[in-house]
């Protein structure tokens, strides 16, 4: 074992006094999963959504005013333009007025999400108990969900089914009154009876949970998981930092044996096992540092480790270990440094990107999925998701560790049978 | 003397899939007495690194085997390699590591460790005139420094045997006389047995208590100095360059013509160039019981046939002369 241990703290002095390889296991890495880390959060939702609206009000009354902040209220993510302009000019207005011409311009151009219009009358109509209507343009597709409209018919749901429940009332009234014969109320007093009936209908309405709601918040606020861009980024950039730092291990086995150090090993009184054994041992333990690097970057960024860090481990280990088995596989059929590094770069940059390292294999097409199974970095990536985006156990990335060690044993016998020492 | 390496039979056959198979060591028999320093002496390709690889374990022999201390190299390769120390062709050394580094890195390697290894280590380097320079990467060495510590790296656990192949090869001539002086100080003063391995016939003579000279995969002499020259006689070797022509007739004159004259070898000029103006140049070797004495008719010989002579050597009996003897052909070739 001391021999072994020798030659593994031997080799890892070795590399990391060698400066190209320090930028290569932790400036790039780092800096890449910076970058992607901090570029997939803003696409997938890193900070708060917002969404500008334009809103023209054209009836101006309380009524209005009303529904506009129940519109606020139902999701938090709109940006009511004019109203809701702030001193950086979100509404991008310029200074300018908004009328309803350059408003259906800004919905037409897709500088806003969408144009609501509160048209004139539509208090009236709530009062004499009718369907309000209200327009709304949008060039979003019809086909999509369009969170703003649902926001919208949410409220007038709510406004609409007060004002329903007052008319009905009333009808019902008329009806009553015709049908026994009974002198007529006072308009007065039915229009107070009337009015009294909408607000406590409107009021149980806003008690009601909403049919539709929308909440917007920051990571910390308790956001998903998958908001955090690190989350992929992390395992991702350190999948394919972990290929290009153990797959290089073929070409410092080469190197070595041109060296004549591997020879002079095999002088000494060590087993051809140990002398194996060794190079595997420092290669997977590089693969093992340059997760921790990419993990702990992630962890400064706030990305989520999941409920389970010994599974974390594992996974990583497991995925480590494939690698390190191909490194020796592939080992002997290299001739030359140059081979080898083309290699590395070769089966880095297609595994890595097929298997899901650099975007979720959720968006791409089924076969691509299926394809992408081939990489052992789609098993990692589906072992990481389990544990950060999903919360899962051990016992949910068995499956995958499995693959991985199951992989890398049938690449270590490949290996060790076709390794040559001299 | 007791005997510490005794290699029985060794055969290496390289087996080859786009070509005959080639047979780089052809049964060779080898015994090296305690305490000795053995050379190997043969020209490149002859078969002297695969043997020591083979006798140090580096390459399984094809067939036969090699008794070390006791040990089989085949069966107890673990035994057998505690007692040997490796000194190989090639610089196997890690060159980003000074030289200190890569020393303690070998000794530990062979279970040495704390305050002794370090002993050690400074003490060898201090033997090899390398202690200034103890922290310099092994990259920055010259030529001959990097031959220096590549020995000092076989040497760390005291070995009783110590192979060297070619340690001379490549560094200038001061090196050279360095590794010369510290081999014999090995046997010497530690009692080491030394395995050499050299194409140079005068650092096999210098050096070696016996010679064992290879061709072609086989050993074709073996033993002391003395012995192997015996194997030619007491005949001097005369070695003329000559030019004008090709020399019809001189070679069989001077056997028929000059006293004491017992062979002569004729190496006939390489066909010059069309463009060329001189005249090719031819080896004649002339073997002598008394060379200076049989100089002047020789000369005369190849006067009257119409050679120029371009240079004369007279060479006593050596190792190249057995060389020469037994195969036709020098050293160098």
């Amino acid at each position: 074992m001391r021999p072994i241990l020798t030659i593994v703290l031997n080799d890892l002095r070795i590399f990391l006094s060698q400066r190209g390889n320090l930028v290569g296991l932790l400036v790039i890495p780092v800096l890449l999963t910076v970058v992607i880390g901090w570029s997939l959060g803003q696409f997938v939702g890193g900070g708060q959504a917002r969404l500008r609206v334009d809103l023209i009000d054209l009836d101006a009354t309380g009524m209005s005013a009303r529904l506009i902040d129940e519109l606020r209220a139902t999701n938090g993510a709109l940006v009511l333009c004019p109203l809701d302009n702030d001193a950086d000019d979100y509404c991008s207005l310029d200074g300018e007025a908004l009328d309803l011409n350059r408003a259906i311009e800004r919905a037409r151009a897709g500088g806003t999400e969408a144009l609501i219009v509160v048209p004139a009358g539509y208090a009236a109509a709530l009062e004499n108990f009718q369907r309000a209507s209200i327009d709304y343009y949008s060039m979003s597709d019809p086909l999509q969900p369009d969170a703003v409209l649902q926001s919208l018919e949410a409220v007038l749901q709510r406004v609409n089914g007060a004002s329903m429940t007052a008319g009905v009332a009333g009808a019902l009234l008329d009806n009553v009154t015709t049908g026994l014969d009974l002198p007529a109320f006072d308009e007065s007093v039915r229009k107070e009876f009337l009015g009294a009936l909408y607000r406590n209908a409107e009021q149980k309405l806003i008690e009601m949970p909403a049919p539709v709601s929308f909440e917007t918040g920051e990571e910390e606020a308790g956001g998903d998981a998958s908001d955090n861009g690190f989350n992929q980024s992390a395992p991702g950039m350190g999948s394919l930092y972990v290929m290009f730092t153990v797959l290089g291990g073929m070409a410092v086995l080469l190197r070595e044996r041109r060296q004549w150090t591997l020879q002079r090993l095999m002088a000494l009184p060590l087993s051809r096992a140990q002398i194996l054994g060794s190079k595997i041992v420092v290669y997977f333990v590089l693969g093992m540092i340059q997760y921790m690097i990419v993990f702990a970057v992630g962890g400064v960024a706030g990305m989520d480790f999941g409920d389970d860090p010994l599974a974390l481990l594992a996974v990583m280990a497991a995925f480590v270990l494939c690698i390190t088995a191909l490194t020796f596989a592939l080992a002997p059929w290299i001739r030359s440094e140059g081979q080898a590094r083309g290699f590395v770069l070769l089966l880095s940059l297609s595994l890595a990107p097929l298997g899901g390292a650099w975007w979720p294999l959720e968006i791409v097409p089924d076969f691509m999925r299926t394809l992408g199974h081939l990489s052992p970095v789609a098993w990692a990536m589906d072992g990481f998701q389990d544990l950060i985006w999903y919360s899962g156990g051990f016992g949910d990335v068995l499956p995958e560790i499995g693959v991985l060690l199951a992989a890398a044993a049938v690449l270590f016998v490949v290996g060790v049978r076709g390794f040559r020492y001299g | 003397m007791e005997t510490i390496v005794d290699a029985q039979n060794l055969r290496k056959t390289y087996r080859r899939s786009d070509g005959p198979d080639i047979e780089a060591v052809k049964g060779v028999d080898l015994s090296i007495r305690r305490g000795e320093i053995f050379s190997l002496l043969g020209p490149n390709g002859a078969g002297k690194t695969t043997t020591i690889s083979m006798i140090s374990g580096l390459v399984s022999p094809t067939e036969g085997d090699a008794v070390i201390g006791g040990h089989s190299i085949t069966k107890q390769p673990m035994a057998a390699k505690r007692l040997m120390g490796f000194v190989p062709q090639e610089i196997a050394l890690y060159p980003e590591l000074s030289a200190r580094q890569n020393l303690l890195f070998f000794g530990r390697m062979y279970g040495l460790g704390g305050r002794k290894l370090s002993r050690r280590v400074d003490d060898l380097l201090a033997f090899l005139e390398l202690h200034e320079r103890r922290n310099d990467r092994i990259d920055t060495f010259s030529g001959g420094m990097k031959r220096r510590v590549n020995i000092a790296a076989g040497l760390l656990h005291k070995p009783q045997l110590i192979y060297m192949d070619e340690p001379t090869v490549g560094i200038d001539p001061q090196s050279r006389r360095r590794i010369l002086d510290t081999v014999k100080q090995l046997r010497d003063e530690d009692g080491m047995t030394v395995l050499y391995t050299t194409h140079l016939m005068e650092e096999a003579q210098e050096l070696s208590d016996r010679v064992g000279i290879m061709d072609h995969g086989e050993i074709i002499a073996m033993g002391t100095h003395a012995e192997l020259t015996q194997q030619v006689g007491e005949e001097d070797r005369l070695e003329f360059t000559v030019s004008g022509g090709v020399a019809d007739g001189a070679p069989a004159r001077i056997q028929r013509e000059v006293a004491g004259v017992t062979r002569v070898l004729y190496d006939a000029p390489e066909q010059a160039g069309a463009e060329s103006v001189e005249p090719a140049a031819a080896r004649l070797t002339v073997f002598a019981r008394h060379g200076r004495t049989a100089l002047p008719p020789i000369i005369q010989v190849l006067d009257s046939a119409g050679l120029v002579i371009q240079s004369v050597a007279v060479r006593e009996p050596d190792l190249e002369a057995v060389f020469l003897a037994l195969t036709g052909r020098e050293l160098r070739d």
